[in-house]
């Protein structure tokens, strides 16, 4: 009887301010954005659910930071759904036997590998071939265009921070339309610059970019202190648009995860990795 | 057995017709068509336009040239059989599509075909629709004709022969329709042809006046033929041909080539014709084979396969532009060859809840634009040899299918990040381990290393390998790095093959 009574007061209200304030007391009702797994556990619970379908995800970091390994992880999930992704390689560093280890469907692969300048293709304005970061970015709007893929990688790992920065924000604009509108996840794999040339936590993407992650190195795994059996990896979600709204919920800025070497055939524990990498740490140090 | 009925189609002036037909540019310009060797050739065919400035049959090349000089805009294009071969074959098959019966009557410059059309007015109605959707059906295919009917096979030919447009004869009025027609129709040797100019008889129907037991007398059996002929009496055996399918255009140019819009501008005449002729038969263009004869006698080969067969005519002409475009050709173009072989078409179930695929037609133009972009080989799909060889993959067409796996959880791994070329370092040893290495720009302080893990194979072949690979942590500038040092055994060469990521 009370509920029905607040209720009605609400409408009362609602009905009263209707001029100046249209559903002053009703919650603005909030867009579920779909998301796909990333096939790791805790980025998942990171990023509520995965990476965003129709979006700029951007994952930074270093050298060995796991951030290829996670987007393979990625990539695995969705072509083992069936669809079809693509890879476009500016440096021509993409491992097919990698990604083939993580699980990924090599037939539903498109891999784009972007020739070094010099090449036979050259612009319009003649003389100037176009560089491997051009040519990345012009088969990117291809394929964004062309539609009816999953998810786009696109591999700037090698390529200098202070490039990739100079992409300019029309560019990312445009891709994020075309990624919203061919329900396309634009997974972009980016180098952390270095704090001189970019600002800490900075984005490539810029306010394109709908998730930002960090990724680190942690620690290695190894095994009786001669096999390299892995790595530990810190991803940091660095930022995140349209976050679901949960009251009570405090959501932890990082994760760590593992991942195995290829060769591996047991899955990486916690507890083997804790373990193994205080044995690392302990023979480093001797060294 | 109802009458029998035969329509007759003239091209006239073929050769200029077979040059015009894929060339829209000249066909509103005055061309006419030499022959022979040079400097002596001489012109055997020409357009409307050439023949109102003044142009003839038989005019040298010089003549033709000062004519050019005089009006300006003749101009003059050597003769082409092979163009015509081809114009010949897109022909029969036009008008194969409203007989199955179909004989041969061409001549020196002319290509023409006598239908025996008996029977199929349940099918196009009387003669003369018939007559009208045949001549529309030769002009989308670029031909000008004029076409007779008659019940008589040799009446329809010759009628369509000196006549324009179209002409029906009633049954029973052919000798009247043939009266006006000249003597020379009848192709008799000149002796005989002299001798009726002597007699003052220059028409069909002054012929058929003639006596026939006289007129044998003094000229011989042959003239019985011949007066049965001016008469529409003349009986035939019709000897039907068999059109061959082949989708087949040829265009010769009549100076090198260089630039590609020219040649994507007669490109698209052929591909309109070969998707034309291939859907009337309900069938679409699986691949087409483009020949470009280059200066020098060469020939620079080209292959359109879209993923589907198509008769979609801009997707394949922007194939065909792009493949162009990805392989030019070395040297300045002298013919362009297209040959298409028919395929089913496409029929593709769609479902509601099935996964999101590119459209099969769409991708193939992307596909080709990104190979205009990043080269012919790579881009595609991987596939991985069935070698130990590190690294070894080959690169495959990319075709998006369905192939949705059960799903299997599989944990992550970790990934290489591969150099390609492997950079060659400086690696300094302790103790048989690397402790330092030098890529060229930096130094890397190995912390830790693990290996050597010793790899080879193919020591059989030149391509054999024999190396020690080493997983290393390695720090430089307060970067930790984790990669796979190589140690080229045959060649003690160290390569830093691929960074752990």
């Amino acid at each position: 009887m009370s509920a029905r009574s607040a209720t009605a007061l609400r409408l009362e209200i609602e009905h009263a301010l209707e001029r100046s304030f249209p559903a002053a007391l009703t919650p603005e009702q909030r867009t579920i954005r779909e998301t796909a797994s990333t096939g790791i556990a805790e980025v998942d619970a990171l990023l509520d659910g995965g990476l965003p379908v129709g979006a700029i995800s951007e994952i930074n970091g270093p050298e060995s930071s796991g951030r290829t390994t996670l987007v393979l992880s990625f990539l695995a999930q969705r072509t083992a759904s069936g669809q079809v992704c693509a890879w476009v390689d500016a440096d021509d560093a993409f491992d097919p036997e990698s990604a083939a280890a993580n699980g990924v469907n090599l037939r539903q692969l498109l891999w784009v590998r972007c020739r070094k300048a010099g090449g036979l293709v050259q612009s319009k304005q003649a003389a100037k071939p176009w560089t491997q970061l051009d040519q990345a970015l012009r088969a990117t709007d291809l394929l964004l265009q062309a539609g009816g893929f999953a998810a786009i990688v696109l591999d700037l790992g090698d390529t200098a921070a202070e490039h990739a920065r100079r992409i300019p924000l029309a560019t990312w604009f445009r891709f994020r339309q075309a990624a919203d509108r061919a329900r396309t996840s634009l997974v972009v794999l980016a180098q952390t610059g270095s704090a001189q040339t970019s600002p800490a936590h900075g984005s490539n993407a810029q306010s394109s970019a709908a998730v930002a992650l960090g990724c680190a190195a942690m620690s290695p795994v190894v095994a009786g202190g001669t096999v390299l059996r892995g790595f530990r990896f810190e991803v940091r979600n660095e930022r995140q648009r349209f976050t679901p709204f949960a009251p009570g919920r405090k959501k932890p800025p990082a994760s760590v995860w593992p991942a195995a070497c290829a060769w591996d055939v047991a899955e990486l524990s916690d507890d083997d990795a804790a373990f193994e990498c205080a044995r690392v740490l302990e023979m480093e140090n001797s060294a | 057995m109802s009458q029998q009925l035969y329509a007759c189609l003239h091209a006239a002036e073929f050769p200029s017709q077979a040059l015009l037909r894929l060339r829209p540019d000249l066909q509103s310009l005055p061309v006419a068509v030499l022959q022979g060797r040079a400097p002596i050739e001489q012109v055997c065919s020409m357009n409307p336009l050439a023949r109102l400035q003044g142009a003839a049959t038989g005019m040298t090349r010089l003549e033709g040239e000062a004519l050019a000089s005089q009006n300006g805009g003749l101009h003059l294009l050597p003769r082409s059989l092979e163009s015509e071969a081809a114009a010949r074959a897109v022909l029969l098959e036009c008008v194969a599509n409203f007989s199955p019966r179909i004989e041969e009557a061409s001549s020196e410059t002319a290509c023409a075909f006598v239908l025996d059309i008996t029977g199929t007015e349940r099918l196009f109605g009387p003669p003369r629709a018939l007559a009208e959707r045949l001549r529309n059906a030769l002009k989308s295919s670029c031909f000008r004709a004029s076409i007779a009917v008659s019940a008589n096979f040799h009446a329809a030919r010759m009628l369509a022969v000196s006549s324009r447009g179209i002409t029906v004869i009633t049954a029973g009025e052919e000798a009247t329709a043939l009266a006006n027609l000249p003597v020379a129709l009848l192709e008799m040797p000149d002796d005989h042809a002299e001798t009726l100019a002597i007699w003052g008889i220059r028409t069909l129907g002054e012929l058929a006046a003639l006596p026939e037991v006289d007129l044998i007398a003094r000229l011989g059996q042959s003239a019985s033929g011949w007066r049965n002929l001016a008469l529409a009496a003349h009986a035939h055996t019709f000897q039907p041909i068999e059109a061959a399918f082949s989708l087949r255009e040829f265009c010769e140019f009549e100076t090198p080539v260089e630039q590609m819009d020219s040649l994507l501008f007669v490109g698209a005449r052929m591909i309109d014709s070969l998707a034309l002729r291939a859907a009337t038969r309900a069938m679409s263009l699986a691949t087409v084979a483009v020949d470009l004869a280059l200066e020098g006698k060469r020939v620079h080969q080209l292959t359109i396969r879209p993923a589907l067969p198509t008769v979609d005519r801009k997707f394949l002409l922007k194939l065909l532009q792009l493949e162009i475009a990805a392989n030019p050709p070395p040297a300045a173009v002298l013919s362009l060859t297209l040959t298409a072989e028919a395929g089913q078409s496409n029929k593709v179930q769609l479902g509601l809840f099935a996964p999101q695929m590119p459209e099969p037609s769409r991708l193939d133009v992307t596909i080709a634009r990104l190979k205009a972009i990043a080269g012919e080989d790579r881009v595609g799909s991987p596939v991985l040899e069935d070698t130990h060889r590190a690294g070894s993959f080959r690169m495959s067409a990319f075709n998006a299918q369905n192939l949705a796996e059960e799903d299997k959880e599989a944990p992550p791994r970790m990934a290489l990040r591969r150099l390609r070329p492997p950079l060659a370092v400086r690696v300094a040893l302790n103790a048989g381990q690397p402790a330092l290495f030098h890529d060229g720009r930096q130094s890397y302080k190995i912390a830790t290393s693990f290996g050597p893990w010793r790899s080879s194979g193919c020591w059989w072949s030149v391509d054999g390998w024999d190396s020690d690979e080493w997983d290393v942590l390695a720090e430089s500038q307060g970067t930790r790095v984790a990669c796979l040092l190589v140690m080229d055994r045959s060649k003690h060469e160290w390569r830093l093959e691929a960074f752990y990521d």
